[in-house]
């Protein structure tokens, strides 16, 4: 089950980045490419039969974990800034790009540094889950989700506002699948606790396929939006 | 709006004879499909049931009448307001008749065309309700069919409103029953009784004052229609910029 969840969320982020190389190459919010190419990497190293050989490569010193947390850190920040732009959400905007946000993003990175330097952690493992035991990687973890929790609960609101406003149907419930993504992304700190792997995994690639399906309903209708004249530039 | 089928077929018997229903829904200008649709659903629009009076030249409201939920129509008939009368004349007519009413000051203007358009303008709906309104109309209205408000604010936006909902409305205000059916473009306004040049009539009759200030007030609402589209188009605009 969490295999399949992991190979599908692969799939549609691999998708998700080759529906974007058109725009890419017209220079046209060429974030959104390159959000969906660091996810893709995010939910690939996330896969045994990935990592395991990837990491080898590297030394086996699980160097790769380290890419896959920093390139999460990327993915949520030019998401969750260019959703609070979308919805229209000035201190959603600021909480990500502003001072505080980027503390909490400088932070968490070098947090992430710090933390794996002083782990023993020598033997290709993936999600480390063999060093479960040692605390600094319990404070590596805890780095990791603790700015795509912080990045994920601040466009909650803009985009649950959205969802229940009376815009259109196709544009309210692009805002609510990627509502419920983000909001699981936060609901997933607490379920932690139960350290249940199916449910971890659950909520851990469940918001990329919400996230990516409110996306796609936005680039929907993108392509369905009313012919204006090009003056705007 | 629908009237129950096996009652409609009563009432097509009566007034029809043994006319086939293809013959029926060619001469009214229907899909036969869809008239066939609405039979096996059990419910017939009314819009189906005028279009079908006007073909066998039956006045549309003695067709209505025929059904309980309109039993009161014929009876309940009366001549619109100046009031309602007004709220049926389109916002540029208001504002031409100000701009003419202004030119015959200075000899030297000339007067433009003074024909109004038809019924029903973009905010008949809307217009309507507020002319015959007395106080918290549209509560009352929701409240008596059971309408959530927010379906009836919907339905008046998008300049409709089902026939129960214009009947109950006018019955609420005290006004011709037919009257807003002639709003939402079911009726037309010689059908519901109106005589022919009475807007004119009522737009002719309207002091300077009360004009100018209806047309004030016309022009408040229009804008505040015209700025939350533009709001919308503007929210839609940032969506796609930034995520499109």
């Amino acid at each position: 089950m969490t295999l399949t969840l992991q190979w599908v969320a692969l799939a549609v982020c691999l998708g998700c980045t080759a529906w974007r190389i058109p725009a890419l190459a017209q220079r046209r919010n060429r974030g959104m490419f390159w959000t969906f190419a660091f996810m893709s990497i995010c939910v690939a190293l996330s896969i045994h039969a990935i990592y395991i050989p990837l990491d080898g490569l590297l030394g086996g010193h699980n160097v790769t974990n380290v890419f896959l947390r920093l390139s999460l850190f990327v993915v949520f920040y030019l998401l969750a800034s260019k959703v609070a732009a979308a919805y229209n959400s000035p201190l959603a905007l600021k909480l990500i790009r502003g001072p505080v946000g980027l503390a909490i993003l400088v932070a968490c990175s070098l947090g992430i540094w710090i933390s794996y330097f002083l782990s023993e952690v020598k033997g290709s493992t993936t999600g480390m889950a063999e060093f479960a035991d040692q605390p600094s990687i319990e404070a590596y973890k805890a780095f990791g989700l603790a700015y795509a929790a912080y990045a994920a609960a601040v466009v909650v609101i803009p985009t649950a506002k959205a969802a229940f406003s009376s815009k259109p149907m196709l544009d309210r419930a692009a805002a609510l699948l990627m509502c419920i993504g983000f909001a699981m992304v936060c609901a997933s700190v607490p379920l932690q606790l139960l350290e249940n792997g199916t449910i971890e995994a659950l909520f851990s690639f469940g918001p990329v396929l919400f996230v990516a399906a409110g996306l796609a309903l936005v680039w929907v209708s993108f392509m369905r939006r009313p012919v204006t004249p090009k003056a705007r530039g | 709006m629908t009237v129950p089928a096996k009652l409609f077929q009563q009432w097509l018997g009566s007034v029809a004879g043994n006319t086939s229903q293809a013959a029926v829904c060619r001469a009214a200008g229907i899909k036969r499909s869809t008239l066939a649709q609405q039979l096996v659903r059990g419910r017939v629009s009314v819009a189906t049931v005028a279009a079908v009076s006007r073909s066998l030249d039956v006045p549309v409201v003695d067709a209505l009448t025929v059904f309980p939920k309109f039993s009161d129509l014929a009876s309940g008939m009366k001549p619109p307001t100046s009031a309602e009368l007004l709220s049926q004349i389109a916002d540029a007519d208001l504002l031409q008749e100000i701009l003419n009413r202004n030119a015959a000051t200075e000899p030297t203007m000339a007067t433009a065309n003074t024909k109004l358009s038809p019924v029903p303008h973009r905010f008949s709906v809307r217009d309507w309700l507020d002319a015959i309104d007395t106080s918290e109309l549209r509560q009352k209205v929701a409240r008596r069919v059971a309408i959530a408000p927010q379906n009836l604010s919907a339905q008046i936006s998008a300049n409709r409103l089902t026939a129960e909902l214009a009947v109950e409305s006018a019955r609420i205000a005290g006004v011709g029953l037919t009257n807003g059916l002639v709003t939402t473009g079911l009726l037309s306004p010689a059908e519901a009784g109106w005589t022919p040049g009475s807007r004119t009539a009522a737009l002719k009759a309207t002091s300077n004052s009360a004009l100018v200030l209806l047309a004030a007030q016309r022009l408040e609402s229009w804008g505040k229609v015209l700025r939350r589209n533009e709001d919308d188009t503007a929210a839609a605009q940032n969506i796609w910029e930034n995520l499109g």
